[in-house]
């Protein structure tokens, strides 16, 4: 484990280095970075605002293609055609080049305004094509009014005109038929057709009867189809309306009132022949108008189809490019503006990665002036960058989930890939349930490629951790062989250590109780002959907690020893003799001895030496409440020991608690009194390679003397993001209050985790009580009928077991075990070692930028 | 064939293979990764066989049922 490589162990070493990149190839470079995503620029015009910075313009403009870009889509959505989706898989785009991108503006911006005019001519034809609907319809139904209407002309008028006119008139009156046509106009009555809604007819009819007290005759009729309103694209029922009234006056109020209530009014010509021709013209005006919408829609859609085809990767190379200018806008200019200053942290093993990718620009540009890299010492706590692959990243996840690693501690993901998934197995422990489990994660990993496309949440966070899945059902079917459980049945893999103790004259019902057959013991896991048993979950109980307690005690001794290892490459001696040796001669002399002792019971013939065993809990317990008493001895010499090792762990809390801060103290205290003071509150940094100082040129080989006139000494920006303040003064009382809580807390913490490892043993039980009760509910009690009926019944049942067991034991009892042992990585082994004070490395990097932006969801495959 | 010194054979065994997880990881980025990985599992599996074992060598109760089929109880 050299301290230079990267590995899992620790987060990588970091370095903050200045970057003097010519200002013609500014973009490039950052482009080029961006690819690599191994820098974390830092904001060098913190006091700047937004607007104020150097390419806030090229950002505007880049927006406003974006503006276009979504423009187009939410187009391509109206119209239904499908766009052709990125793969960030498989395509990766190269970083455009200025021209490309001024093209791609240029086109998105000639590509809007057809859109936009191919659009708008749409939607006056549209409405157009509306009109005619309407009026076509008003046409047809008004004429069937006045069809009607005709017909009773005469009726009208004789009762209008001539109260005193001879029944027989009307026959005579009928073949006069030319006389009919002119017959309302001579009648003075007036009328208006139109469309309105149909929502608003009631109202409409409302206001017109009461406004005209009733001097009225409304006719109407539904027209069948649905309207579609092109402003607003919805579809609306309307009907045709046709009013006779009487007067001049009237007709206008009508009129006015229709127009008010949003009704479209149409002419149309009494006579029949007028409208005869009237609905012809309507007719081929409607041919005209739909064929020229036809034209419009099939140019608008091969627009748009066309559109679609690069949709995609112009919004991920708009992205690409404004990310690049807001890159652009953390850097600084020399005075004279012809070079950028850029700082930022990567790791230190990457450095000769990115020097040579900006050589590689540099080169590519042709540039004269080199662009340089500059490693710079500070005092800043670099981000905490924990590289993580396939497997690794859901782990490092989980972890991460809880708090950001401080830089350069022990990474608690590294013992979480298995911890995490052991301690879960342990709970989880059935053979069957856990090669279901396994074939699932199995399959997962296989298709892994086409499963990644899936969008559906639920199943991306399952598939999202099937690597976790994997190695937790790899150790479930370990611990399922442990238990000796497969669905709640247990197996036979080798002889059984008991024996039934058959007495002379048994018969079948009475209780058999077993006996070992000879030294031989079950050679691997539980004996199945316990599966069944009446005293079954006494002994499983017992054996169960005992392992709890012993697996806990490993974990935490485990995860302590990294407190140990943190101290020693933070060289902090003071953490190792004032933390690490104390807390862990407390823990072991309390739970060491108490595993200890359950191993040591264990490995005794209590039979044969024929004494009773004593019970660990309460020797456990009076070793606290009346030292150096014991009911029953569990081996000689036991009650001075006991008394010995608790007034070991007493000393120890005095010692947790007073040398740290003593320490500390006194160091300070000399430093002070040799003259050294603090230093100050402000980050302050010098060029690693400062030629005044050190009278040789650094490692970085900085080429001499291009264009750093003093500039580079310093770090530019010193005071932003601040994150590692209240470094300066020492106060005593503040180290001791924070030191006292650790000591309670580690002290009372000891004992409930302990404690907390007990969930281990209560899960296993509830997962194994749980499958038996499913077992029998369900196959268990049809396994044995017989004939049609017991067929049914165990199809049923076997259906019913099989779902309800992926259901509730793996699926729920699965994320149950999880959450245990997420709560025991998290809490119980974490809380003694990892601080989890650190940043996370946040880089520049397309990859990531572009998988997670949230505007381009819609863009990727 | 398993007796009370058989958790020293397993210890022993579980042993090599931690040595040989500790040679045999692949080189590489992810060597800590596979060692810590191996070790790690090897010994969290020997201690739950182990406790496994232990709490069934000297067994202070007995298996005790009264559904025993005659057929079996002379298994």
């Amino acid at each position: 484990m050299a301290p230079s490589k990267t590995s899992m162990f620790r987060s990588a070493d970091m370095s903050m280095v200045q970057l003097y990149i010519s200002n013609e190839i500014g973009r490039e470079v950052v482009n080029a970075l961006g690819e690599l995503g191994l820098v974390q620029f830092r904001d060098l015009n913190g006091d700047t605002s937004a607007f104020q910075r150097t390419f806030t313009q090229e950002i505007r403009r880049l927006d406003n293609v974006e503006r276009q870009l979504r423009y187009f889509y939410g187009q391509m959505e109206k119209a239904n055609i499908p766009l052709r989706k990125m793969d960030l898989d498989v395509d990766s785009l190269a970083p455009p080049t200025t021209n490309e991108i001024d093209e791609l503006a240029d086109r998105s911006q000639g590509l809007e305004t057809r859109v936009h005019d191919l659009n708008e001519s749409y939607e006056t034809l549209k409405r157009r094509e509306v009109e005619l609907t309407e009026w076509r319809w008003v046409l047809r139904e008004a004429g069937g009014f006045f069809d009607r209407a005709h017909g009773n002309v005469e009726e009208i008028r004789a009762s209008t005109e001539d109260d005193d006119a001879p029944l027989l008139q009307d026959v005579e009156q009928h073949h006069s038929a030319p006389d009919v046509e002119r017959s309302f106009s001579g009648m003075n009555i007036g009328f208006v057709a139109g469309v309105i809604s149909r929502d608003r007819v009631a109202a409409f009819e409302r206001i017109l009867w009461r406004t005209l007290r009733g001097n009225l005759y409304m006719n109407q009729s539904e027209i069948p189809d649905a309207l579609v309103d092109p402003t607003t694209n919805e579809a609306v029922n309307k009907n045709v309306f046709v009013i006779f009234a009487h007067g001049k006056e009237i007709l206008a109020k009508i009129r006015k009132i229709s127009e008010s209530m949003g009704a479209e009014i149409y002419n149309v010509d009494e006579n029949s022949d007028l409208r005869r021709d009237q609905i012809h013209e309507v007719n081929a005006r409607l041919n005209d108008v739909q064929n020229v919408l036809r034209n419009t829609q099939q140019t608008l859609e091969a627009e748009l189809t066309q559109i679609g085809q690069s949709l995609s990767a112009w919004m991920v190379l708009i992205t690409k490019e404004k990310a690049a200018y807001q890159t652009l806008n953390l850097f600084s200019f020399d005075r004279q503006r012809r070079t950028l200053i850029a700082e930022g942290w990567c790791p230190t093993n990457d450095l000769a990665l990115i020097r040579t990718t900006l050589q590689d620009v540099t080169n590519r540009a042709g540039l004269s002036v080199p662009s340089i890299i500059n490693e710079i010492r500070t005092n800043k706590t670099p981000p905490t960058y924990l590289k993580t692959n396939k497997f690794t990243e859901a782990f490092q996840t989980i972890i991460n989930a809880y708090g950001t690693a401080t830089y350069q501690e022990v990474n608690p993901a590294l013992p979480a890939i298995v911890t995490f998934p052991f301690l879960f197995a342990v709970m989880f422990g059935d053979l069957g349930h856990a090669i279901i489990m396994l074939c699932a994660s199995l399959a997962m990993i296989y298709w892994e490629r086409p499963l990644k496309k899936v969008t559906f949440e639920l199943f991306a966070m399952i598939y999202y951790g099937r690597y976790i899945a994997l190695v937790m059902a790899i150790f479930s079917v370990y611990t399922g062989l442990m238990y000796n459980d497969a669905f709640s049945k247990s197996l036979t893999l080798f002889d059984s250590q008991w024996e039934w103790k058959v007495p002379d004259g048994w018969k079948e019902g009475q209780a058999l109780t077993g006996q070992l057959k000879s030294s031989y013991r079950y050679p691997f896991g539980l004996d199945w002959r316990w599966h069944g048993t009446e005293n079954d979950l006494l002994f499983t109980n017992s054996y169960k907690m005992k392992m709890s307690i012993i697996l806990g005690w490993a974990h935490m001794t485990y995860s302590l020893c990294f407190s140990y290892l943190n101290a020693r490459h933070f060289k902090k001696p003071i953490d190792i003799w004032g933390n690490f040796i104390p807390g862990m001669i407390f823990f072991q002399s309390i739970f060491g001895y108490l595993v200890v002792c359950i191993i040591y019971k264990w490995s005794v013939d209590w039979n044969a030496i024929g004494k009773n065993p004593p019970g660990l809990l309460n020797m456990l317990i009076y070793m606290f409440l009346q030292p150096g008493e014991l009911d029953e001895e569990l081996y000689p010499g036991q009650a001075p020991l006991q008394v010995f090792l608790l007034l070991l762990a007493v000393v120890q809390v005095p010692i947790l608690l007073f040398l740290k801060p003593f320490y500390l103290r006194w160091e300070h205290n000399r430093a002070r009194a040799k003259g050294y003071h603090g230093i100050g509150e402000n980050s302050r940094v010098s060029a690693l390679d400062d030629e005044d100082e050190n009278g040789h040129a650094g490692a970085n080989g900085r080429p001499s003397g291009e264009s750093d006139g003093g500039e580079g000494v310093t770090m530019i920006a010193q005071d932003h993001d601040d994150d590692d303040e209240g470094h300066g003064e020492f106060e005593f009382s503040e180290v001791m209050i924070h030191q006292v809580i650790h000591t309670i807390e580690f002290c009372l913490n000891c004992v409930s985790h302990t404690a907390s490892y007990l969930r281990l043993w209560a899960l296993s039980l509830a997962h194994q009580q749980l499958s038996v009760v499913l077992w029998d509910m369900t196959l268990g009690g049809t396994i044995n009928k017989t004939g049609v009926i017991g067929v049914i019944m165990i199809v049923i049942g076997f259906y019913l077991w099989f779902f309800l067991s992926c259901a509730v034991l793996i699926a729920m009892e699965g994320c149950s075990a999880m959450l245990h042992s997420l709560r025991l990585q998290w809490v119980e082994a974490q809380s003694k070692y990892a601080e989890f004070a650190g940043h996370m490395f946040t880089p520049l990097s397309y990859a990531t930028m572009l998988e997670e932006d949230e505007g381009l969801t819609d863009f990727r495959g | 064939m398993a007796q009370g010194y058989s958790v020293f054979i397993g210890l022993v065994i579980v042993a090599a293979m931690c040595v040989a997880a500790w040679f045999l990881s692949p080189k590489g980025e992810n060597q800590t990764t596979w060692r810590s990985s191996l070790i790690i599992a090897f010994i969290s599996c020997y201690l739950m066989w182990f406790v496994t074992f232990m709490a069934q060598l000297h067994p202070l109760i007995e298996p005790r049922r009264s559904d025993v089929r005659a057929e079996f109880a002379h298994e």
